[in-house]
């Protein structure tokens, strides 16, 4: 037996190795990995913490009820009331008003739905901007041209 | 050296035999309860339940997309919803709308201006503009993911419910995952340089509610639905009606479907 240390030197040096590899494993793999599968289970539950930005369709109508039933009737009744005046968390949080909802006068505004472009739908409403505002090739749009005429009673109603 | 004492009645030997065993001791310890935890869930699919006091029970939906590209007019609300709803950051997309145009001859354009966040303006091609139709792109939350299975990582991964998700403490930014999307839907976000895509709007759907481009599409060319729901209306189109994948050749198996799609599309 007199090489017998040699195998303790090698032993003592593998659980040694082991020992690290174990430990070392233990520490850096986050105790929900493999709750669910390849993955930390735990950022999955994170994902679903993070609170919403847009309210819930009708959360609008809350507090806006009279417009929300004029628009129910009217011809934007299908376009939710965040697809032009921005998210209801700029607006509303935990039920209290934090900050006025941002108003977008702009002609670009209806012009995301209704300048004509070819590839649109033929049932949607278009107008050709040039011709229905009567302006040459290379005069600019004014900036309110369509809530100019168009007011907001006409487009929140039928 | 030679003058350094050893502690009284206990040799090197004793101690370094005493604390190996005592180290292998709690290795396996910590090694077994490692092992029954990946084991006990990856092997069997994953828990039965979702967690303790959540209302929301990730094994109990399985979420599938419908784009229906005729009703889609291209206003890109979606994609200023997107942006909103989860702080994309500017000049990137985790959803955006494509037109194509294509001519009497077959030649296709195809754009997306800024990824259709301020809608699109007339194109002037030259052209006899013959068809023409938008589509909007989004993650297709593909059953046989390209990005995920190469994650050096374990950041990205598929959810119980079927929504491919990346965690963002885990990604390292290698971007591998951005290379191997077909789909182009990822993208390494400029501030946290780490891998960004479409998340279904997660936080949303364990609430209850829909996803933000489905609920800002004013015409309802978008649709979210849950194929474990009993009589889901989206199952049912999918299940019966013609639709169609992006890319079907590469066998990705997307979730996202699309009614009424060109062939041009790809």
């Amino acid at each position: 037996m007199e090489h017998s240390k040699h195998i303790w030197r090698g032993a003592i040096l593998l659980t040694a190795a082991l020992t690290a590899l174990v430990v070392g494993r233990h520490f850096l793999i986050p105790e929900s990995f493999g709750e669910m599968g390849f993955y930390r289970g735990d950022a999955l539950y994170e994902f679903m913490a993070s609170p919403p930005v847009h309210g819930a369709p009708g959360a609008c109508a809350a507090c806006h009820d009279d417009v929300a039933a004029a628009k129910a009737q009217g011809g934007h009744r299908t376009v939710e009331c965040e697809v032009c005046h921005g998210p209801l968390a700029v607006h509303v949080k935990d039920g209290e008003k934090v900050g006025d909802m941002p108003v977008d006068r702009s002609w670009q505004l209806c012009a995301h739905c209704h300048r004509y472009l070819a590839a649109r739908p033929a049932a949607m409403p278009q107008i050709d901007l040039r011709e229905h505002l009567d302006l040459g090739p290379q005069d600019p749009f004014p900036a309110e041209a369509c809530l100019g005429c168009h007011d907001r009673d006409a487009i929140h109603s039928p | 050296m030679n003058d350094r004492k050893h502690a009284p009645g206990v040799s090197r030997r004793d101690f370094i035999q005493a604390a190996a065993r005592g180290a292998a001791g709690m290795a396996v310890v910590m090694f077994w309860g490692d092992l029954t935890l990946v084991s006990a869930n990856t092997v069997s699919g994953g828990p039965a339940r979702g967690r303790e006091g959540y209302a929301y029970d990730p094994t109990q939906h399985r979420w599938i997309y419908l784009v229906d590209v005729a009703k889609c007019i291209g206003c890109g609300s979606c994609v200023r919803a997107c942006e909103r709803e989860n702080n994309v950051p500017r000049h990137f997309f985790r959803t955006w709308v494509e037109r194509y145009q294509v001519s009497r001859t077959g030649r296709t354009w195809i754009d997306s201006p800024d990824g259709a966040r301020d809608g699109f303006a007339p194109l002037v091609t030259g052209a006899e503009i013959t068809k023409a139709f938008f589509v909007p792109k989004l993650c297709n939350h593909c059953t046989n993911t390209p990005c995920v299975q190469l994650c050096p990582v374990g950041a990205s991964f598929v959810s119980p419910d079927g929504v491919v998700l990346v965690d963002e403490q885990r990604c390292i930014g290698c971007s591998y995952c951005v290379q191997a999307c077909p789909y182009g839907s990822r993208f390494i976000h400029p501030e946290t340089h780490t891998a960004s895509k479409c998340t279904l709007c997660y936080h949303r759907l364990a609430k209850g509610m829909t996803t933000a481009c489905v609920q800002n599409c004013p015409t309802d060319a978008r649709r979210i639905g849950d194929a474990r729901a009993l009589g889901d209306e989206v199952a049912e189109l999918i299940a019966t009606t013609e639709v169609r994948v992006l890319k079907p050749e590469l066998h990705t198996q997307p979730n996202c479907h699309y009614a009424n799609l060109g062939g041009e599309a790809r």
